[in-house]
């Protein structure tokens, strides 16, 4: 039963994980930055939805209040940082570590504004448990894996049928002919980081529901996102998503030989293993 | 005066952490937010040493050193076989790692309370108590570290370094050992970071994890960043001049609560504000 609970919890956080990894996907495959300050966008997206949450505003509502304000945090992070790099000729490793600095001003921001501590939403429906058999799920948790899976078929059929989404497609795979095919590769990528970081905002506002706010809390998820992006295959959405429920299973079912402050060492050998053996993933693109 | 000594002191370990970090950032190229893991690593070989009087000061420090070179050849290594983005998952994962590890492996780091009352060392039968005496080792120390630095980047070593960061499939094509040069420079940049280590757990005399985590493999990088890469002089001056930003901040009344938040804050802005408009740093190359 433990085995089956275990495994329950590992699909429920795995989904959300997923959405990390296919936000953290779109960019990546897009625009080619690896934007480590998503962690911070994660992370703020489920501050600001509590801060609404303990003004009173319904908690839908205060999710979609904050995707719109990470949203913009994005738009904010390409058009203000990335692209000034991108014009002054920054190399990749600049960028990185502009990024980087990006993540620490929003980390420490929301340190210095809520405290470091651990803080938890006012919403008494969360913590509510439904009994399944001998399963036991919070609603939380519930909520977490219907939102995810939802958000995860979005994403899929946006980027499959949309104009928009096989504008950022076109971008990715050949931005050059993007270029002069009047697609303007800078535009897409504006849309492209505003997009994700409005999708990061469904796991980075449900999962504390469950697990609750920290400050620090993001680059874990964010370095297991990555981890499960590249062994999944880079530009594979459906790769990331898949990879990433499997690796947190695998995470979960460890706790039944170790304890859970080593489950970071199992992300980081699955890691391993792919480099040597699989270094471009499972499901790459060609 | 203590308080000026303990300054020039750790000023002058995180010096040797520069040069190390600038070996690998600035020289090689290599993105690495992994450098505090090492020197973590290095503190806590030579403090349990120590504690446990096995081995006297100079051999722990050896050890330590041995120690983090192949750590960090081992760490780097993933760098040589896939390209670019994947090392900083690597990195990340590695300095997440050894957060874990010193956190929680409790009988030989002390877990989250750390190690405390490690003896201060001893050096040719002289037992350095006194901040004086302990200055004049870490100078000599960041002497020879600043050296090393100088003497490698005038050497061919060095031109082939610098070269391979340039372009490397051109220095592959020439015939030189691009492998076997990043793997001696991540070997020396690791024994940079297990002797300030080491140096460092004896002249505190009491480590713990929160002093090698991601936050301090970010302030090494903004060392690097603000001093500016690929110079001694840049590896010298980002230390001395971030560790007394604190100093300085210390002046402006901010609630006890909000210190370390605003501290890395200021790290996070720096980082920023050089990467748009000063990569090469105050007195660097361009990165």
């Amino acid at each position: 039963m433990l085995l089956l609970q275990l495994l329950v919890n590992g699909i429920v956080t795995g989904c959300a994980l997923g959405v990390v990894a296919i936000s953290f996907s779109l960019v990546y495959s897009t625009t080619r930055i690896f934007h480590v300050a998503h962690a911070g966008v994660y992370t703020l997206g489920g501050y600001l939805a509590w801060s609404c949450a303990m003004r009173g505003i319904p908690d839908p509502l205060a999710l979609v209040l904050a995707m719109l304000a990470c949203a913009v945090l994005g738009a904010l992070i390409q058009t203000q940082l990335y692209a000034r790099l991108e014009r002054r000729g920054a190399t990749h490793l600049v960028v990185l570590i502009a990024s980087l600095g990006a993540l620490a001003v929003i980390q420490n921001i929301i340190a210095a504004v809520y405290t470091p501590d651990i803080l938890q939403f006012p919403s008494p429906w969360a913590a509510r448990i439904l009994s399944l058999g001998g399963l036991r799920l919070t609603y939380a948790q519930l909520v977490t894996l219907v939102i995810s899976l939802c958000g995860f078929a979005v994403v899929m059929l946006f980027a499959r049928y949309t104009l928009l989404g096989k504008r950022i497609r076109a971008v990715a795979s050949n931005p050059f002919l993007a270029e002069i095919t009047r697609l303007e590769p800078r535009r897409v990528y504006v849309y492209v980081i505003a997009i994700a970081s409005a999708v990061v905002c469904l796991p980075g506002v449900l999962v504390p529901f469950d697990l609750g706010l920290q400050p620090y809390g993001g680059i874990t998820p964010l370095l297991t996102a990555t981890i499960a992006m590249i062994a999944g295959g880079v530009g594979s959405i459906a790769g990331a998503f898949l990879l990433s429920v499997v690796i947190v299973v695998l995470q979960n079912l460890s706790l039944l030989v170790m304890p859970g402050q080593w489950s970071i060492g199992i992300t980081f050998f699955i890691f391993v293993i792919f480099m040597l053996f699989r270094p471009r993933g499972l499901f790459a693109a060609a | 005066m203590d308080f000026l000594y303990s300054y020039l002191i750790l000023a002058e370990i995180y010096v040797l952490l520069g040069l190390s970090t600038n070996l690998l950032v600035g020289i090689v190229g290599i993105f690495s937010v992994s450098q505090a893991a090492v020197f973590g690593v290095g503190a806590y070989i030579v403090a349990d040493f120590l504690l446990s009087g096995t081995l006297p000061f100079l051999p722990a420090l050896a050890i330590a050193a041995v120690c983090c070179i192949l750590l960090n050849v081992l760490i780097t290594l993933p760098s040589l076989r896939v390209a670019g983005d994947y090392f900083v998952v690597t990195s990340f994962g590695i300095q997440l790692l050894a957060t874990a590890a010193f956190t929680n492996w409790t009988e030989g780091t002390g877990g989250a309370n750390g190690l405390p009352g490690i003896p201060p060392p001893t050096v040719a039968g002289i037992t350095l108590t006194d901040t004086t005496q302990y200055l004049a080792m870490t100078s000599i120390a960041a002497v020879i570290g600043c050296l090393c630095f100088a003497l490698i980047m005038r050497a061919p070593f060095g031109r082939l370094l610098r070269a391979i960061r340039e372009d490397e499939l051109a220095v592959a094509a020439a015939g030189k050992g691009v492998l076997r040069a990043k793997v001696e420079a991540a070997a020396l940049a690791g024994a940079f970071g297990g002797i300030a280590g080491g140096l460092s757990a004896t002249f505190m005399s009491f480590i713990d994890p929160s002093s090698f985590d991601l936050d301090a493999s970010i302030l090494l990088l903004t060392m690097i960043v603000v001093g500016g890469a690929r110079t001694l002089a840049g590896s010298v001056i980002g230390p001395f001049l971030l560790l007394a930003l604190p100093q300085a901040l210390s002046l402006v009344a901010i609630p006890t609560t909000v210190a370390a938040a605003s501290r890395q804050l200021l790290y996070g802005l720096l980082l920023i504000a050089f990467a748009l408009f000063r990569p090469q740093g105050l007195l660097g190359e361009k990165l």
